[in-house]
C-alpha cells in the first residue's frame, strides 16, 4: 500500500463508501486498542472509549486535510483526545487485571503503517535528536501516559522541573519535526 | 524573565499537559483565561506532535502493539455500520410485502413491536450503563444534532461547564456537566427543562438527576415528559426530590447563554 492508499481510507468514509468502516478497523483497530490500554485500565471502560473513539473518528472523516497532517495523525490525535477525555469521566483504576488481546496478524497491521508513513520516520528521526533525559521524558508521559505528577514521583525531580523539560522537549520535538518535514518535502520536489 | 513571558511558559506547560494528560476544573480555567490572552496559540499546539510521535512508538516497537478483540471488533461494527442496516432492513421489509397475505400480519407485528420499542426506549434512556457510548451513537446518528453550552445564571455557578446536545427527531438528548455541586438526593434534586415556545408555553420536564460526585464530568439523558417539536433552549433548576411540574426556583444553569423569548419573558427569576 502506498501514501495515496493510505489516505483513501477517510476519504472513503467520508464519502460514505460501503466497506470503508471495516477498513478503519482492519487498519487502525490494534493502534487504537493500544493506545487507550495505556489510559484505561479496566477492559470494560477501554471497549466503550474505544468504541467512541471509531465513532469519532468515523464522524470527524471529512475533516482530515492531508495537506495538514497524515492520516495516522489526525487517527492517534482522536484516539487520545477521546481517551483522556473518558479517563476524565471515570475513576483511574489500576489494577493487575490483564487484558483480552488478539495477538493475531498484529505485525501485518503495525508493517503496513511503518510502511506508509513517511511521518513515523520524520518524527522518529526528531525524537533521536532528543537527549537522553528528554526521550526517557517522553517515553513516560506519551507513551507510557504518565502524568506530570507521577513522573516527579518516579524520577524524583520537582514537579516544576517535570513540567519545564517535557514543556521544552515537546517544542523541540515539535520544531525539529517540521523542519525535517520541510526538508523532505524539498527533496520530493527536487526528485520530482 | 517578564511577566508576558513567564505566563507564556506556564500556558505552554498547561498545554503540554493537555496532550498527555486530563486537566482539573482550575487548570482548565487557568489554561482557558491564558488562552483569551494569548490567541495565537491553540488547545491543541502539541496535540498532533504527540499523537505522531505515539503513533510512532507502536509502529517502530512491534512489542508495543496490542491486537483489539475480535468480539470488540464485531461488536463496533454491529453497532455502528449504517451503510448497510439501511439497505438489507429494507431488501426485508420489501420481500415480506411483496407477499400481500402477510402485510396484514405484518403491519400487526410492527404496530406490537412499536409499542414494545416504546417501553424499551423508555428503559433505555433511564439505564445509566454506558450513557457516553449511546450519547455518541446519538451524535453520529442524528441529522438534526443541536448543541448548546450551558452557562451560569448567577455567580455561584460560574465554575460550572458543559453542553447539552438534543435531537428533535429522535425526541432525546444528553447533558454533559461538570463543576455543579452535589446535592442531597433526599431533599433535592436538579431537574431539566426543555424550552418548546411554539408547542408549550411552559418550559417541558426534561427529568430530574443527581450530582453525586465533582470529580469528573457527568452524562445524563434527558427525558421528555411531553412530545417537543423544535427545542429551543435547556435550563437546570434545583428542586424538591422528585421535581416539579412548573419550577419557582431560580434558573442555575442555561444553554445558549440567552434565554428564549415568550418562554421565560413573565419572570426573570423562574420558568
Amino acid at each position: 500500500m502506498n501514501s495515496n492508499n493510505n489516505d483513501a481510507i477517510l476519504d472513503l468514509i467520508a464519502k460514505g463508501r460501503p466497506g470503508s468502516f471495516e477498513m478503519l478497523i482492519e487498519k487502525y483497530g490494534n493502534l487504537v486498542w493500544s493506545i487507550g490500554k495505556k489510559f484505561l485500565y479496566n477492559q470494560s471502560d477501554l471497549e466503550d472509549a474505544v468504541q467512541e473513539v471509531m465513532i469519532a473518528i468515523w464522524k470527524s472523516a471529512d475533516k482530515f486535510d492531508p495537506n495538514k497532517a497524515a492520516e495516522i495523525t489526525f487517527i492517534s490525535m482522536i484516539a487520545r483526545r477521546r481517551f483522556i477525555d473518558y479517563l476524565r469521566k471515570i475513576t483511574k483504576h489500576k489494577s493487575e487485571d490483564s487484558m483480552d488481546d488478539e495477538n493475531n496478524n498484529i505485525n501485518l497491521y503495525k508493517e503496513s503503517l511503518l510502511n506508509e508513513e513517511t511521518d513515523l520516520a520524520l518524527v522518529k528521526s526528531a525524537i533521536e535528536e532528543l537527549d537522553a533525559d528528554g526521550q526517557e521524558l517522553l517515553r513516560l508521559s506519551v507513551y507510557e501516559g504518565y502524568s506530570h505528577s507521577e513522573i516527579s514521583e518516579i524520577l524524583h525531580i520537582p514537579l516544576g522541573t517535570v513540567k519545564t523539560r517535557i514543556r521544552r522537549n515537546l517544542m523541540k520535538l515539535k520544531d525539529t519535526f517540521a523542519t525535517n518535514k520541510i526538508q523532505s518535502k524539498v527533496i520530493q520536489f527536487k526528485n520530482g | 524573565m517578564d511577566r508576558t513571558q513567564e505566563k507564556l511558559n506556564k500556558l505552554l506547560d498547561l498545554l503540554s499537559m493537555r496532550s498527555c494528560q486530563s486537566l482539573t476544573h482550575i487548570e482548565e480555567l487557568e489554561l482557558n483565561h491564558l488562552l483569551d490572552e494569548f490567541p495565537e496559540y491553540t488547545p491543541d499546539y502539541f496535540e498532533p506532535i504527540t499523537a505522531l510521535a505515539d503513533a510512532s512508538m507502536y509502529a517502530h516497537d512491534e512489542q508495543n502493539l496490542s491486537g483489539m478483540p475480535e468480539a470488540l471488533k464485531n461488536k463496533i461494527l454491529s453497532n455502528f455500520r449504517p451503510e448497510y442496516t439501511g439497505s438489507s432492513v429494507l431488501q426485508v421489509f420489501k420481500k415480506i410485502f411483496e407477499a400481500p397475505r402477510l402485510a396484514w400480519t405484518m403491519t400487526c407485528l410492527l404496530a406490537i413491536g412499536t409499542s414494545i420499542s416504546m417501553i424499551e426506549f423508555r428503559n433505555y434512556e433511564t439505564n445509566y450503563r454506558n450513557l457516553s457510548v449511546k450519547k455518541a451513537v446519538l451524535e453520529f446518528s442524528s441529522k438534526d444534532l443541536i448543541q448548546y453550552n450551558w452557562f451560569a445564571q448567577t455567580d455561584d455557578f460560574c465554575d460550572c461547564s458543559g453542553n447539552v446536545i438534543w435531537s428533535d427527531d429522535g425526541q432525546r438528548g444528553f447533558i454533559t456537566l461538570a463543576g455543579l455541586p452535589m446535592n442531597d438526593p433526599s431533599e433535592n434534586q436538579y431537574q431539566i427543562w426543555i424550552v418548546d415556545p411554539k408547542m408549550h408555553a411552559n418550559p417541558v420536564d426534561g427529568g430530574v438527576f443527581n450530582i453525586t460526585s465533582i470529580d469528573s464530568p457527568t452524562v445524563i439523558p434527558i427525558n421528555p415528559k411531553l412530545p417537543i417539536e423544535k427545542a429551543r433552549g435547556f435550563a437546570i433548576t434545583l428542586e424538591q426530590s422528585g421535581g416539579v411540574v412548573i419550577s419557582e426556583q431560580s434558573l442555575i444553569l442555561t444553554a445558549p447563554k440567552e434565554r428564549p423569548q415568550s418562554t421565560y419573558d413573565n419572570s426573570s427569576a423562574s420558568i
